[in-house]
């Protein structure tokens, strides 16, 4: 007799699944009723979940669910849901790409599918090759960014209602602004952090025999020996990447600053037992340990379970106990009456703030800073951070901070995240209940939602615009300024207001005002309005090109074109004749 | 080096092989350690498997088949224990089994069934790896005309079937 198929016993084929795509073995299923028997095995289904999905929303409790008995978990239905999305949030983002109308409601749509979306954002978010990769994977990493700002922001609103959340997480929800420290979930922040506690405790077997105040030295001698606090020597003190606690523990040198220093070493002494918060001492983060009611630091008993006075350390400079009257004075010198405040324990939501300022000073240092080497973090996603959490947690007292950072967070908003529409709209504007600013914000919003609705006013070239000399896509160095930029749209006369160009000089330029002027999008991502005597079209490579450039390329442009040495436009829809 | 081993195929033909190619079959590593150096021949023995009740053997061509690939393994490093799913992440498979596995569907079956008897799992694994890629891309009638199999649905039970699985139609 002939061996087929239906000769391999059940476990056989059960590996052959396991190899197949789930769709193979949907097939394999309608052959005959042997095959529906071996394909519609639970284990399988399971095995499908876990191989084709890595992110899962948390509605699901997918980690409950694994752990559970097999059976009891109907795990095709579950396959057959996450496939679904997959397909759909495809379909959506295929959508996206092919109009520029509509795209806020189909960024939400997405969205809404929580983290159910991922797996399939990060397929379509690194893809190398296709008529529209470069449009592809920038939208994809825009909605997944967008993905992780909405696990961030409800933290930071979480503060701001009063409700306990965790430093490192409070912390990490920076990290998730900033796609380069590569988190999706603050889970992962803390796991990096337990993992350092771990390698500490099985270095000190014995930490039980220790007193608190020797176990709170011996702890930041660990850390500072093993580079998990401070800054590596001949680093520049105020990079960017040194404010981020994730990136901290996942760099190589693990640099970063006191604020971030004082957040690791206070997570860890917390799990070794120790009464251990960020100090408000100005300037540079401290920590401060609170001995157990009627101990004190040493692990003598005190009479009348009192309060033993805390000690205080600053992890950032290594293992040494900063004395209280050093501390006093400092104060004392900056002419601080109320002392309580600045020594007691910080708030989550006071150290958010520092971040958040510490983040925008590094920002502006490295502007004072020209000539260095790039930091790796990108700083308008750091910015954004940095505004959005200042904003959610400056206190109602200060209206003036919030009306004074609204017009940036927006700005940054409207040109590189508008897909965050709903989580302004949910969390920034009832900030400014009550605030003349309220209705300026709704309307803008609702500018922004009228003009993604309406199908862009289509130009063409026609005629009485015959005078427009270059094309969306091709890529100039300007005359003046020498910055690399790509043309995303023309007007064939300068169509800026009267005052903007009365400001800008226009009519100054050799042609003035009635020459064509161009939409450009620069190579440090900023958007600007060029008149044409001042393009000097380059023939470049794509390599060629800053990553910066290639990279928000994709916003409107579906791929480089060797040929013709220009970015192949996706907003047709507008020009069809570029 | 060890003596080589000889094996002796279902149809009682002798063959003689290195001792390393002889082991890439945990059975065979196994009783090896078992019997001790005897310097006898080992019969692969007939063998009855769970539920499918045929009875099956390690013909000559089938074995010197499976030796050919042994050979050609013999020094691959041991595969990651019982790490299921990391072998099941990729589908790849290297253009030397590649070409190995260009047999009849008579002999692949045979090939699948020695390497799960003699306990070879990275032969097992390539087989496995083969027959799935014959089932990717096609419709359930295309999988029954290439493996043979007898449609025994009821056209109610195939339509209801059908629409279960309608998620998986591109």
């Amino acid at each position: 007799m002939l061996r087929s198929l239906n000769h391999l016993p059940d476990e056989i084929l059960h590996s052959i699944l396991c190899y197949s795509h789930p769709r193979s073995c949907a097939a394999l299923e309608q052959t005959s009723h042997r095959f529906e028997n071996v394909t519609n095995e639970p284990l399988l289904w399971r095995h499908y979940c876990q191989l084709h999905y890595k992110s899962w929303d948390r509605r699901h409790g997918i980690i409950r669910k694994l752990a559970s008995p097999v059976p009891t978990v109907d795990w095709k239905a579950l396959f057959v849901l996450r496939y679904r999305i997959d397909d759909s949030a495809t379909q959506l983002l295929d959508s996206i790409l092919a109009s520029q109308t509509g795209r806020i409601e189909k960024f939400r749509a997405v969205i809404d599918y929580g983290y159910d979306a991922k797996d399939t954002l990060l397929r379509h978010g690194q893809v190398e090759t296709g008529e529209d990769h470069l449009a592809r994977r920038y939208y994809a990493r825009a909605l997944l960014t967008c993905l992780h700002r909405s696990i961030a922001v409800p933290e930071w609103a979480k503060l701001r209602r009063g409700e306990p959340v965790s430093l490192e997480r409070a912390l990490g929800a920076f990290d998730l602004f900033i796609p380069e420290s590569g988190y999706g979930d603050l889970d992962e922040i803390r796991e990096m952090l337990a993992t350092v506690v771990g390698q500490f405790t099985s270095f000190y077997p014995d930490l039980d025999s220790l007193s608190p105040r020797e176990k709170a030295l011996e702890l930041a001698r660990w850390l500072q020996l093993n580079d998990f606090t401070g800054i590596e020597a001949g680093r520049e003190y105020h990079s960017l990447e040194h404010n981020f606690l994730g990136l901290a523990l996942q760099s190589p040198g693990h640099s970063s600053l006191p604020l971030i220093s004082a957040a690791i070493y206070c997570y860890a002494a917390q799990e070794l037992g120790l009464n251990a918060h960020p100090c408000g001492f100005p300037f540079h983060v401290h920590v401060i340990i609170t001995p157990r009611p009627g101990f004190d630091m040493s692990g003598n008993i005190l009479a009348d379970a009192e309060q033993g006075s805390p000690m205080y350390l600053d992890p950032f400079r290594g293992a040494r106990e900063t004395p209280v009257s050093d501390l006093r004075d400092q104060l004392a010198f900056l002419g601080v009456s109320d002392q309580a405040e600045f020594l007691g324990d910080a708030q989550a939501s006071d150290i958010v703030l520092r971040c958040s300022k510490n983040i925008l000073n590094s920002i502006h240092s490295a502007s004072t800073r020209p000539g260095e080497a790039s930091t790796s973090v990108d700083m308008v996603s750091a910015k954004y951070a940095a505004l959005w959490s200042s904003m959610l947690l400056s206190g109602d007292s200060r209206p003036m901070d919030l009306r004074h950072q609204l017009p940036w967070l927006m700005e940054l908003f409207a040109t590189d995240f508008p897909s965050d529409i709903f989580l302004v709209e949910q969390y920034i504007v009832p900030l400014f209940h009550g605030l003349f600013e309220h209705e300026h914000i709704l309307e803008s919003l609702h500018v922004m939602r009228a003009v993604d609705e309406i199908p862009k006013q289509v130009r063409r070239r026609t005629e009485e615009n015959k005078n427009i000399r270059y094309k969306v896509g091709q890529v100039f160095r300007h005359r003046r300024y020498h910055y690399r930029a790509i043309i995303t749209g023309w007007d064939s006369e300068c169509g800026a207001g009267e005052q903007w160009m009365r400001r800008m000089g226009i009519d100054r330029l050799q042609a003035g005002r009635h020459q064509s002027f161009y939409h450009v999008l620069v190579e440090d991502r900023s958007v600007r309005y060029v008149a044409e005597e001042n393009i000097d079209l380059i023939l470049t490579h794509l390599t060629e090109l800053p990553q910066s450039l290639t990279a928000i390329a994709g916003k409107h442009f579906k791929r480089w074109d060797e040929v013709t040495r220009a970015f192949i436009s996706n907003v047709k829809d507008e020009y069809p004749d570029d | 080096m060890s003596a080589p081993i000889t094996l002796t195929s279902s149809d009682g033909v002798e063959i003689t092989v290195e001792r390393a190619v002889a082991e890439r079959s945990i059975l065979i590593k196994n009783m090896l350690e078992d019997l001790g150096d005897s310097g006898e021949a080992i019969p692969i023995p007939n063998a009855r498997l769970p539920r499918v009740l045929t009875t099956w053997q390690v013909n000559e061509a089938v074995l010197k088949k499976v030796i050919e690939w042994c050979e050609h393994h013999k020094n691959d490093p041991p595969t990651a224990g019982d790490d299921d799913d990391n072998r099941r992440k990729t589908t790849d498979i290297d253009e030397w089994d590649q070409k190995f596995m260009q047999v009849d569907q008579e002999m692949l079956f045979e090939i699948i069934l020695a390497a799960n008897y003699l306990d070879i799992k990275a032969l097992l694994d390539v087989g496995c790896k083969t027959v799935a890629n014959m089932i990717k891309g096609k419709s359930p009638e295309e999988i029954r005309k290439t493996f043979n199999i007898q449609n025994d649905f009821t056209p109610e039970e195939e339509d209801q079937i059908r629409r279960e699985n309608e998620w998986a139609e591109e």
